[in-house]
């Protein structure tokens, strides 16, 4: 009696469970489906791009798409944006990885003192102003580094290094010693590959953050040939807008509302490739990086 | 003999090196921060030609720097570089960020620079009210450009549904809410479906001088005769609209169309994109549109499609009650271009004016406004811009052109010339021809309200809860979401007090009466 009362709990359990993660997969599943029907809508009288769940057969457009992609500027805007993401998350890893190493080593001298130095501007964020005047100074206006050294280290992103490699057995490290390998070479050759799901991890939030970047573009590089693909998007999506100011037929030959859906596919689709080549990896490196302080 | 000439040969090339670097020693750096005409095309190109006359007739080196798209990003770029000292030789700033910045001491004087440019100045400058925007202690702290053409928005009706429905166009608010009634419930387009609306509208708001439910509305304000925020027709009558009892009428009839479901439910959270496609799409037979967006070749082909024999027609704005009407507020709308105190300082501002004075005259405003003359245009015999035997990809309206023109709000004064060239006929899909001037041309013939006074009224320190306020608590009063009478109309008004209104007010005229624009 009581077994059979166990199965059904249990079945009754996992058909719950089963329908709160259908219910979860429909919350992000629908709106990423309005967004790909609507990227491909044609505009008609019939309904509005971007109301409709389905896409029939005979009615759907890759115009916005080939608008976007086709832009004389799309391939160097796409190109700037994988040198910043790929050269600013390697400096980003390589940055972060020395330093939660370096505050990872219990025996480093003034460790308090250096935690503590580091955590003043992440409580303390100096604002604009003085990084725009930072950034002025060391002369880095209409340089790609302007927009990759500000945020070279993030201090949350050290810490969970830190503590990840604060985990790391000591005796590995101590066997390293005794077989002649210094720090760098501990922190080069040693660590990695017992670290690789948390630099993977921490490399997918920078590599996003970069790929994403806007803001500092804008502020930072003059130069429209250094601008890179979200900006470059946020400007055809603005021409398309404001038509009362464009007086012939340039840019409207797709929806408004398809190139702001197309544009949105354009910037996740890399990150969303990337993601479940890495996913393996992404439960693990947080976890084990935000368990042991 | 030979050694002779080869000694002169080199002196003769030895002066001509050092002649071209003394000469591109004395060229003057430029950097000018310019908002671009179409945000996606990019600057103009390196070897623009532009660039060559300016490097080489007028002594310049100019970069042009294309702002960010909108406003608010232009904003925080100016204000970053303001802050550290760093901002270009001469910048495009919105009037709010160019006083803030004037105040701050950050702006050059400009009026000793109109002398250096008299034909610019004639053709840009010569506009009292346009000045008084950018002048602060009596001195000018920015060149205002000419900006957007004045009364380009007015109220239009689908004269296709009015004559299938044996409906005319309405001349008064009663007859508005027939027509908008029977649009809503008579299925004008015939499709058998209950899916169109009278009236369609979208929030504009823009700031303080046009707070509240914006310029869509503005119409129905006219017809009680309190459009815009401010009654600038006296001294005596100088305020805030909203302290008028039409206001409260004027609220009360756009709430009675609310009520009425004649509108759009979604118009108080359309965006502008949003809104254009659903007129495009027949859902509504009345509206408040800018005559580009409505009628030019680019925005009209989508409806044209759709409605190959829909007719918007552009009727007078109804009438109120007491017979007043107007088709929106006239403001006042210019560029302001200011020149930085740093740039002044090292000497630039007769380099500056030498440049601006070059685009208003025909070589400059041609190569800026319009591309190369035989590549992307022709002028014809009476000097209008023709791209007739121009490929359609050269046109200096075709997309890859875009560039070579980016520059244009620089030279453009809104001349025959040009609104020619922008606003060009063209033939609908059923042989119809259409005239986007025309349009422009009936909106202008109707009354506005005349509020540009309200232009060099400048913004409190608390604009920005003062409109938020405002513009709030007029859209809950008209979605049913507060009650709309004497006493809550008048709750507000004191709200409105306690966060200076009539010190605004004060300050407001005082500045306006000084200005000459109050009796």
């Amino acid at each position: 009696m009581a077994r059979r009362f166990g199965a059904r709990y249990e079945v009754g359990f996992q058909v719950a469970v089963d329908a709160f993660l259908a219910l979860v997969l429909a919350v992000v599943a629908v709106p990423l489906l309005r967004v790909i029907v609507t990227s491909v809508a044609p505009l008609s009288p019939e309904g509005i791009p971007g109301f409709a769940f389905l896409v029939t057969p005979w009615r759907w457009t890759f115009e916005a798409y080939r608008q976007l992609l086709g832009h004389r500027s799309f391939l160097n805007a796409a190109y700037i944006s994988v040198v910043v993401t790929i050269g600013g998350t390697a400096l980003n890893l390589v940055l972060t990885m020395l330093l939660a190493y370096a505050l990872s080593v219990r025996t480093l001298p003034g460790r308090p003192f250096f935690s503590f130095l580091i955590l003043v501007p992440f409580l303390f964020n100096p604002g604009l102003i003085p990084t725009y005047l930072v950034v002025t100074r060391l002369g880095l206006i209409d340089k790609l580094w302007a927009i990759i050294l500000p945020t070279a280290i993030n201090i949350t992103n050290t810490f969970i290094m830190r503590n990840f490699f604060a985990a790391l057995p000591e005796e590995l490290k101590e066997a390293a010693r005794m077989d002649g390998a210094g720090d760098w070479h501990i922190v080069l050759r040693i660590i990695p590959p017992l670290a690789r799901p948390i630099i993977l991890t921490i490399g997918l939030y920078y590599a996003v953050g970069h790929w994403n970047e806007f803001f500092a573009p804008i502020l930072y590089l003059n130069n429209a040939k250094l601008q890179p693909l979200p900006v470059l998007l946020r400007n055809i999506l603005l021409a398309a807008n404001l038509n009362e100011y464009v007086e012939y037929d340039a840019y409207s030959a797709a929806p408004v509302q398809a190139l702001k859906a197309a544009s949105v596919i354009i910037t996740t689709l890399p990150m969303a490739l990337i993601y479940p080549w890495i996913q393996r990896y992404f439960t693990k490196g947080t976890l084990a990086g935000g368990i042991k302080g | 003999m030979a050694k002779r000439l080869l000694l002169i040969g080199t002196v003769a090339l030895l002066a001509t090196v050092v002649a071209s670097v003394a000469v591109a020693q004395k060229n003057v750096d430029l950097e000018f921060w310019v908002g671009a005409s179409v945000s996606e095309a990019g600057p103009p190109p390196d070897n623009w030609r532009a660039y060559q006359i300016v490097r080489d007739r007028l002594g310049i080196n100019w970069k042009i720097v294309l702002l960010p798209s909108t406003l608010g990003d232009q904003d925080t770029k100016i204000n970053a570089a303001a802050a550290a000292n760093n901002l270009p030789d001469l910048f495009q700033v919105n009037r709010d960020a160019w006083y803030k910045l004037a105040k701050a001491g950050l702006l050059a004087p400009v009026d000793s620079l109109l002398t250096a440019m008299p034909v610019r100045t004639m053709t840009h400058y010569d506009d009292v009210v346009a000045r008084k925007m950018v002048t602060l202690n009596k001195v000018m702290y920015g060149l205002p450009e000419p900006g957007q053409m004045p009364m380009t928005d007015g109220f239009v009706v689908r004269k296709d549904w009015l004559d299938k429905l044996g409906l005319k166009e309405p001349k008064n608010l009663d007859e508005f809410m027939t027509v908008a009634k029977a649009f809503t419930e008579r299925d004008p387009d015939g499709n058998g479906k209950a899916d169109t609306y009278g009236f369609g509208a979208y929030l504009e708001s823009s700031g303080l001088q046009q707070a509240g439910l914006g310029l869509r509305f503005e119409w129905v304000f006219g017809a009680f005769g309190v459009a815009g925020t401010w009654n600038t027709q006296d001294a005596k009558s100088f305020g805030l609209n909203a302290r008028k009892s039409e206001f409260l009428k004027a609220l009360q009839f756009i709430k009675g169309m609310v009520d009425a479901k004649i509108m759009d439910p979604d118009w108080n959270i359309l965006k502008k994109d949003e809104y254009r496609a659903r007129w495009k799409q027949g859902r509504w037979g009345m509206m408040h549109e800018n005559f580009a967006a409505l009628s030019t070749v680019a925005n009209y082909k989508d409806f044209d499609k759709n409605f190959p024999n829909g007719l918007w027609v552009a009727p007078p704005p109804p009438v109120g009650p007491e017979g007043k009407s107007a088709e929106n507020v006239l403001l006042k709308n210019v560029r302001v271009q200011a020149i930085s105190q740093r740039a002044a300082k090292a000497g630039k501002l007769g380099a500056i004016a030498k440049l601006l004075e070059w685009m208003a005259h025909d070589e400059g405003y041609i190569l800026l406004g319009f591309g190369y003359e035989g590549e992307h245009f022709k002028r014809d015999k009476n000097g209008n811009i023709t791209v007739e035997g121009i490929p359609a990809e050269k046109q200096w309206t075709a997309k890859a052109q875009q560039p070579f023109t980016q520059l244009r709000n620089l030279v453009f004064i809104n001349t025959d010339v040009e609104l020619k060239a922008r606003y060009v006929p063209f033939k609908t899909n059923n042989g119809r021809l259409q005239d986007p001037l025309a349009y422009w041309n009936a909106f202008r013939s109707y009354p506005y309200t005349d509020s540009t006074g309200a232009a060099i009224i400048n913004p409190p320190a608390n604009a920005a809860d003062f409109v938020r306020y405002y513009s709030e608590n007029v859209m809950k009063f008209v979605v049913g979401q507060q009650p709309l009478d004497e006493k809550s109309w008048t709750d507000w008004v004191a709200g409105l007090d306690k966060l200076g209104a009539k010190e605004l007010e004060a300050a407001a005229k005082a500045a306006l009466t000084e200005a000459g624009f109050l009796d």
